[in-house]
């Protein structure tokens, strides 16, 4: 009996230590947050378009095809990094994108796009960041993927890297 | 005279470090004039987490993005939405995880009840084996 009782505090230790081991070794960001609006329908939004002199109504793009939609700002640096990815998605996949474009100042945004390329089909503009609260966003940048019947599939928060725009690729043609 | 020196530097040390545990980031221009209003939205504000800094609420927190949500709740306060709505808002777009008290769930059950369930069979384990040896 008393072996036994000392046998179960044992084990538990063991179950916790290997709990942590197992967190250490998986590839996670603690920091993460999961988005709650995964599977949820896009929120709904209108706002001034940039290079359009009508305003952008999310319910007229989303529902119709597969869409990509990136928040970014001319002073977020890990944009200027996931730049070319983007310009991937838009010419090798062919697929609509959206870009928020985040408390930014338009003038810069169109200098920006001028020099580097533009990859969006529209471009609202989040001026006070409200766009971006309806969608759950903590850290520019951030990607959502949005499949042919408006519901939210993926989001990314961080820059695309090599990684994830394969992941992203993979995931377009799985809901495509 | 020294001695008065330092006992002044200790105490305004003492008092710098006392009272910025109860610093606020809240801006003059964010005050709602209402002062109704105003109770609740600081209210609120304690329960949200800043989801930059993640360990501070945005009552506390400096961030851009926490400015924008403690606005974002005043407007909704004085637009004449209740707590709850609020709340439930913001739970939508951020999940449980915009809470810095962990809400009651299904998920987050676990979390709440494992120690009293882990206390519970320590003391019957403590019983019966007191039973035993007595016997």
């Amino acid at each position: 009996m008393k072996n036994r009782l000392i046998i179960i505090p044992l084990i538990f230790f063991l179950l916790i230590i290997l709990t942590f081991f197992y967190l250490l070794i998986i590839e996670r960001n603690p920091s993460e947050i999961p988005s709650n609006l995964i599977n949820k329908e896009a929120p709904y939004f209108k706002a001034e378009s940039l290079f359009k002199d009508k305003e952008f109504i999310s319910s007229e793009h989303f529902g119709n095809e597969v869409i990509l939609v990136n928040f970014f700002a001319t002073w977020c640096k890990p944009c200027l990094d996931e730049h070319e990815f983007i310009k991937g998605f838009s010419n090798k996949k062919k697929i609509k994108i959206i870009g928020i474009n985040y408390k930014d100042n338009p003038k810069k945004t169109i200098k920006w796009l001028k020099k580097l390329g533009n990859p969006y089909s529209n471009i609202p503009l989040d001026k006070n960041g409200r766009i971006a609260i309806e969608w759950g966003v903590y850290g520019i940048p951030e990607t959502y993927l949005i499949n042919s019947k408006g519901f939210i599939k993926y989001r990314h928060v961080g820059p695309i890297t090599k990684k994830i725009y394969k992941k992203i690729n993979l995931l377009i043609d799985e809901i495509k | 005279m020294i001695k008065n020196k330092i006992i002044i530097i200790v105490f305004s040390l003492f008092f710098t470090c006392f009272f910025s545990y109860y610093s606020y980031s809240v801006e003059p221009d964010e005050i709602l004039n209402n002062k109704e209003q105003e109770t609740r939205a600081r209210n609120i504000s304690k329960n949200i987490r800043c989801l930059v800094c993640q360990n501070q609420s945005i009552d506390e927190s400096n961030a851009p993005l926490a400015k924008d949500l403690r606005i974002l709740i005043r407007d909704k306060i004085k637009s004449g939405k209740k707590d709850e709505e609020i709340y439930n808002f913001l739970r939508d777009r951020y999940g449980d995880f915009i809470f810095l008290k962990p809400t009651l769930s299904q998920n987050t059950f676990l979390l709440w009840f494992l120690p009293f369930i882990f206390l519970a069979i320590g003391l019957i384990i403590i019983f019966f084996n007191n039973k035993k040896s007595k016997n």
